[in-house]
């Protein structure tokens, strides 16, 4: 009798996902293993394979192979080449595309690498005229998401797996219907496809209801633009033209907030060796510390509820001033209140601005109540900022209703088919809508979305949505430029797009390729001409398509309605709510890139937590444990080293709702005000997930989006266990940072080479020989502290680019984050309201590096090119390398991170071993996937330094190699920046970019007194602080004043060479003395 | 005088002369095995699913090798032809051959042929075609005279130490760049070799990297 034998099959879809990798459950893992079985076996499988045909098979097969020891060698494995050629695919080479991502502001415009037709990278589109070509955090993490093995899959109808064919009916079914009770619920985004498609809609169906909700739109700056300057008005700044700026409770800097493009030019302000160009001034009004607050020249802390007193006061200075009727209409309208702040500081930022006049700009955040950014437009009108600095530029955005509308229209009956097109308006909605219970009223609701979240199991049908990788579509950036949107990948789980839902709405057939995309391309370009529209593909946008400027005046009496409506009661505790720098409102939730990314500031990872200042943690009795850590650890030396850094956990409650929430002090806090990130706490929608973080919008309603004042809180007696990576990595105040004030500056270039140790050490000789650095190319870096404002975007774009691994919570608690780049952020001053610095630390390839001299096995060796090397293959993992690392930037693979689930390390050999396919399609295929044991660390991006040569030496030819040049790359972290600040290139070259910053008289070189000649070298901050502030003395001092001043940790080049080491140096070697 | 040993220590000597020496020679054995051409699979010849001949192909019909390997003066990967070059001769040549059944098969059906690897370097090792045909390092030099193979095997043990013997002296291997896909080009003699060597050597300013991140990234 003939049997078959089947292993058991494991179940398909397990509804809640413990790790990353629980890829054995993914069908594409059995295939993986039946790949490891001779060829032709599993042929046998299914034809039914007796005992008898099986040993004769083995026999067979054994006789072959001669000694039989081939079982020993590796298994065979195989080329498979394409059937037929596909264009302009060449086997091992990436291709590049433009495309964009859509985002709340518009698009972060892209150029994708694709590799043998995987896209595995994102990259700023340098072309873009909206662009300076770098992108953001998140945008770099959009790999990991299109890939991600969570993401849906299947269409469900009421949480069973259903088919496209029934789905399609359904939709045929309400496009033939009268389109009575149509409600459609999208998100924010200024793609002129779909306001075609939704004007064709509205003509086919008019009673349809389209709403828009997005819980960080920027809605009330579109209320404000509104009652100033009419409708759809969008002021753009150009900040190279503004010699001033105050940033009003908005974190304008960073990409994640107002898009890639938004604060370019800012930067270049920012240098004080321009010539023509003087350094601008930040001023900084702000309740938490944001990364913009850090690149303050000043920082006011004030509540969020304070914020309109601040702009009325700044308003009514300035009206009286410049005399301006209009900016005293509006002040006026908006009633006083009490305020805590300085008024010295009020009234010498507006002093400063009215000396300034039309060089300035005002900018508020996104969320901030529209009767203050309606306040904020008056004084920029006032001040002859708009039309100099600020372009008014007339949008194309139509109507739409809120979803409070849409609420009511439920409420009332009048909704019986909804389709929510992406975002998750159960989770994220107002929370007085109560949306998820109010969607049980509608009938038909259906949900597109890239995974099975809140809002897809409280509807009755939910659709996988395509990645905006994976589907066309186009976009207009913040300045209207018409953009592509280009798939780069079929859609890996059958996603459906937006457009595509909107199309088969409208009744028409479904798209083929980009033909609906096509159709507005021809609109806008007003060309029928494909060389057009391939031009459009191949820059990414359409050249001159941006909005057309217009002038507008201040409509002071609307202006002042609005104003008038001001809230500005500020008493009590107020809790604010943040976008996150992981999760944004939520929707990352599942990226284990971004969860492990640490907080810009508090370096928190994969949580949230409330923050709070010095003083009110110590009022509301939450203990500032954090602080103390290695107290307790030494403490516990003997018995059991706690990592834990435990926060108290408190109950915030408004009255009527109480959420729950670990606190840790944040430094530089606003007092009586308390801030939690967005988008965490989910419960059993996501694989990563599942208990972590809290969950603050139970609290966020409609009238209080940004924040709920009159809270309490409540500290209770369960601790929480945070994972910060701060911590662990301190520098122990040596001056690795250096700031100074311009006026110092000017008087002496060169100050930050004669910090600390640097002025009084003796010529360094080493007891090493050097390696012979004989290459013609030199690599080297330059990291510019003035610009770079810790952003994380090059974080994330080395994580994708190398393929670092992810390690989890438990381990980031145990300091094995691998990242490597990270960014160590700098608290100067006193606790209550300090100075913030960043400084972006990679490996700094030394020249002489001290990694290599202890390493037994010659793992770690320097090229001829100035790289330190790392061998992966070589390392026996001893990690002498990172304990005499002096920046700490070497990583080890305590475990396989990349094969084993992250809740399983501990098991050993037990524990599930594979990765996704999905995952490793994501993988940059020109670098190594390290194993268990080995260590790792910034390569200077290798791949592509020798991808560079070889393209040069293939160019070459049979012709010397020195007579062409190189080709011009930068490497990952570079490429990501927005801000330039990170310079890369051949230091050998005196022409180079880098070159030229390495002779900046603001460079300098970490542990200089180590004499190991790092290649990476440090341009200083410089602030420009306004000597009439208030506090402006203790601006730019994180180093001390240089001149024995009250700071103490001055330290001339010239006449100290007999003082005691400054206390910051106490901890290094007197090398000097 | 008591006896301090027991009586099964009397075996003992011999027991422990068979161990060591049953280790020592599963240790010189594995030794003998994994570090000699035999592991590296010099001489490796899998049976391919479809019996191609680079005799035929290359020796007496003459194609150059970049007819079907078209992209290995542009790419680090030297392509295996897609089963369209194979039909755009085996349409009319041979078109009805039972040796080309896997080939019209793939065709017909879309499928890819899956050829059996034979040349393979570890994954932490990144080796690049393109660099070294341009720079008049030949086929044959690590691929040994494919033209005469009628079963593709594995010439050359491809191991690190034999790259490494090439990359500090390459002049014992480069080429004029006219001969680089020229399978029966033989310099004279080992001195004419040298001499043709140290000029291209100089003249083009051939220096391949000797550390480790030339090949390992």
């Amino acid at each position: 009798m003939k049997r078959n034998f089947h292993h058991p099959k494991p179940e398909k879809n397990p509804r809640i996902w413990r790790s990353l990798r629980e890829l054995e459950n993914d069908p594409q893992f059995e295939k993986h293993l039946e790949q490891e079985f001779p060829r032709g076996a599993d042929l046998y499988q299914d034809s039914g394979l007796s005992k008898r045909d099986f040993i004769k098979l083995m026999g067979a097969s054994i006789a072959l192979a001669g000694v039989g020891l081939t079982g020993c060698r590796r298994p065979d494995s195989f080329i498979v080449p394409f059937t037929k050629g596909v264009e302009y695919t060449i086997p091992g080479k990436f291709l590049y595309y433009a495309t964009s991502m859509p985002a709340r502001y518009g698009a972060v415009p892209l150029i994708a690498t694709t590799s043998d037709g995987r896209p595995t990278k994102l990259e700023g589109n340098p072309l873009h005229p909206f662009s300076n070509g770098g992108t953001d955090s998140f945008a770099q993490a959009e790999i990991l998401n299109l890939y991600d093995p969570h993401r849906s899959k299947e269409i469900t109808e009421k949480g069973q797996a259903s088919d496209a064919a029934a789905f399609d009916a359904f939709v045929s079914s309400i496009a033939a219907g009268d389109g009575k009770g149509l409600a459609i619920l999208a998100e924010p985004q200024s793609s002129p496809t779909r306001n075609r498609l939704r004007a064709a809609l509205a003509t086919k169906f008019p009673d349809m209801l389209w709403a828009e909700y997005d819980p960080l739109a920027a809605t009330p700056a579109e209320e404000a633009a509104a009652a100033s300057f009419g409708p759809n008005v969008r002021l753009v700044p150009n900040f190279s033209r503004a010699d001033i700026v105050v940033a009003i409770d908005s974190d304008f800097l960073n990409p994640i907030e107002t898009g890639i493009g938004y604060a370019q030019g800012f930067a270049a302000r920012r240098n004080p060796d321009q010539k023509g160009a003087p350094m601008n001034r930040l001023y900084v009004v702000e309740n938490h510390y944001t990364v913009t607050g850090g690149m303050a020249d000043h920082r006011l802390r004030l509540k969020v509820s304070e914020m309109g007193e601040f702009a009325r006061q700044l308003g009514l200075a300035l009206a009286k001033a410049s005399g301006n009727a209009g900016l005293a209409a509006v002040a006026n309208a908006v009633p006083a209140s009490q305020a805590s702040f300085d008024s010295k500081w009020v009234e010498e930022c507006a002093a400063d601005l009215a000396k300034n006049g039309s060089r300035s700009i005002i900018v508020a955040g996104p969320l901030t109540p529209a009767p203050i950014q309606v306040l904020v437009n008056a004084i920029n009108s006032a001040l002859g900022n708009i039309g100099a600095t600020l372009t008014a530029l007339k949008t194309d955005a139509p109507a739409s209703a809120s979803i409070g509308d849409l609420a009511k229209a439920i409420e009332a009956g009048k909704v019986k088919s909804l389709f929510i097109l992406g975002g998750n308006p159960a989770h994220n909605a107002p929370a007085e809508l109560g949306f998820a219970k109010l969607l049980e009223k509608v009938s038909d609701t259906v949900h597109l979305g890239l995974f099975e979240d809140e809002t897809a199991k409280a509807c009755r049908w939910h659709v996988p949505a395509a990645h905006f990788l994976e589907a066309w579509g186009d976009v207009r950036t913040f300045d209207g430029t018409y953009t592509s949107v280009q798939p780069m990948i079929l859609p890996l789980w059958g996603g459906r797009s937006e457009l595509e839902i909107l199309n088969a709405l409208n009744g028409a057939p479904a798209p083929v390729g980009p033909a609906l995309v096509q159709a507005t391309f021809t609109q806008v370009a007003n060309t029928t001409d494909p060389a057009a529209w391939n031009a459009f593909l191949r820059d990414g946008f359409q050249p001159n398509s941006a909005f057309a400027p217009v002038q507008v005046t201040l409509n002071a009496d609307s202006a002042a309605a609005l104003a008038k409506t001001s809230v500005t009661k500020s008493d009590g505790l107020e809790l604010v709510f943040l976008q996150s720098s992981s999760v944004d409102d939520g929707r990352y939730a599942n990226n284990s890139w971004l969860l492990e990314t640490p907080d810009f500031v508090t370096k928190v990872t994969w949580d949230n937590a409330i923050l709070v200042s010095p003083a009110t943690a110590k009022k509301l009795g939450i203990k500032a444990n954090n602080f103390n850590v290695l107290g307790d650890i030494a403490e516990k030396m003997g018995n059991d080293v706690n990592y834990d850094l435990l926060a108290d956990i408190v109950e915030i409650s408004d009255g009527k709702t109480t959420i729950e929430a670990a606190a840790i002090v944040a430094p530089g806090h606003a007092d009586d005000s308390l801030s939690i990130a967005l988008g965490y706490g989910r419960k059993e929608v996501s694989a990563l997930m599942d208990g972590v973080g809290f969950d603050a919008y139970p609290l966020r309603r409609s009238n209080c989006m940004r924040t709920v004042g009159g809270v309490t809180c409540k500290v209770t007696d369960r601790d929480y266990p945070l994972a910060q990576t701060q911590e662990h990595k301190s520098m122990e105040g040596r001056d690795l940072v250096r700031e100074g004030t311009i006026e110092r500056y000017s008087k002496d270039n060169a100050f930050a080479q004669s910090m600390g140790m640097d002025s009084h050490i003796p010529p360094n000789i080493s007891l090493y020989t050097h390696p012979e650095l004989t290459s013609k190319e030199q690599w080297g870096m330059t990291v510019d502290l003035n610009t770079c404002t810790g952003c994380n975007a090059c974080v994330v774009a080395c994580q994708a680019e190398n393929n670092v691994p992810v390690v989890g919570k438990d381990q980031v608690r145990k300091n094995r984050d691998m990242a490597w780049i990270r960014l160590d952020r700098y608290f100067a001053g006193e606790a209550n309201d300090p100075e913030m610095l960043t400084q972006a630390v990679m490996c700094q390839h030394c020249e002489n590096a001290p990694c290599e001299t202890v390493c037994p096995v010659n793992a770690t060796v320097h090229s001829e090119d100035g790289l330190n090397l790392m061998a992966y293959n070589r390392c026996i993992g001893t990690r002498y390398c990172a304990n005499n690392c002096p920046w700490k930037v070497r990583r080890f693979n305590y475990f396989d991170y990349n094969q084993r689930p992250l809740d399983e390390l501990y098991w050993g050999p037990l524990a599930k071993k594979g990765m996704a396919d999905s995952l490793k399609m994501a993988k940059n295929p020109n670098v190594t996937v390290r194993m268990r044991g080995v260590m790792e660390k910034c390569t200077f991006c290798i791949q592509r330094i020798e991808e560079a040569k070889i393209s040069r030496l293939v160019e070459a030819g049979p012709t010397p190699a020195s007579e062409t040049p190189i080709a011009a790359f930068k490497v990952a972290c570079q490429q990501a920046c927005p801000n330039d600040s990170l310079i890369f290139g051949n230091i050998a070259d005196p022409k180079s970019a880098v070159s030229q910053s390495r002779k900046s008289q603001r460079a300098y070189e970490m542990f200089k007194y180590l004499n190991v000649t790092p290649r990476v070298l440090y341009l200083a901050r410089i602030r420009n602080p306004n000597p009439k502030m208030p506090g402006a003395d203790l601006v730019g001092m994180a180093n001390g004043s240089g001149h024995h001043g009250a700071h103490g940790e001055g330290h001339d080049a010239h006449d100290s060479h007999n003082a005691q080491p400054p206390h910051g140096d106490a901890h290094a070697a007197p090398a000097a003395h | 005088m008591a006896n301090f040993f027991p009586k099964w220590t009397n075996w003992l000597p011999l027991k422990l002369v068979i161990c060591v020496g049953a280790i020592v020679t599963v240790i010189v054995g594995g030794l003998t095995y994994y570090f000699t051409p035999k592991y590296t699979r010099v001489g490796y010849e899998p049976t391919q699913p479809v019996p191609f001949s680079h005799v035929i192909h290359v020796q007496q019909l003459g194609m150059d090798c970049r007819y079907c390997h078209s992209f290995v003066e542009v790419a680090s990967h030297s392509n295996v032809p897609t089963t369209q070059t194979c039909m755009s001769c085996h349409t009319q040549i041979k078109a009805d051959s039972p040796k080309l059944a896997a080939v019209r098969e793939s065709w017909k059906t879309g499928q890819p042929v899956n050829w059996v690897r034979i040349h393979k370097v570890p994954d932490y090792t990144y080796f690049n075609h393109a660099v070294h045909v341009n720079r008049g390092v030949s086929c044959y030099s690590c691929h040994g005279a494919i033209n005469e193979m009628k079963v593709v095997y594995q010439h050359e043990p491809q191991s690190m130490s034999w790259c490494l013997d090439c990359h500090r002296a390459p002049e014992n291997h480069l080429r004029p760049p006219s001969e680089v896909y020229n399978m029966a080009w033989k310099p004279a003699s080992a001195q004419a070799q040298h001499e043709i060597g140290m000029k291209f050597k100089e003249e083009w300013e051939v220096n391949p990297p000797v550390t480790c991140g030339g090949c390992h990234r």
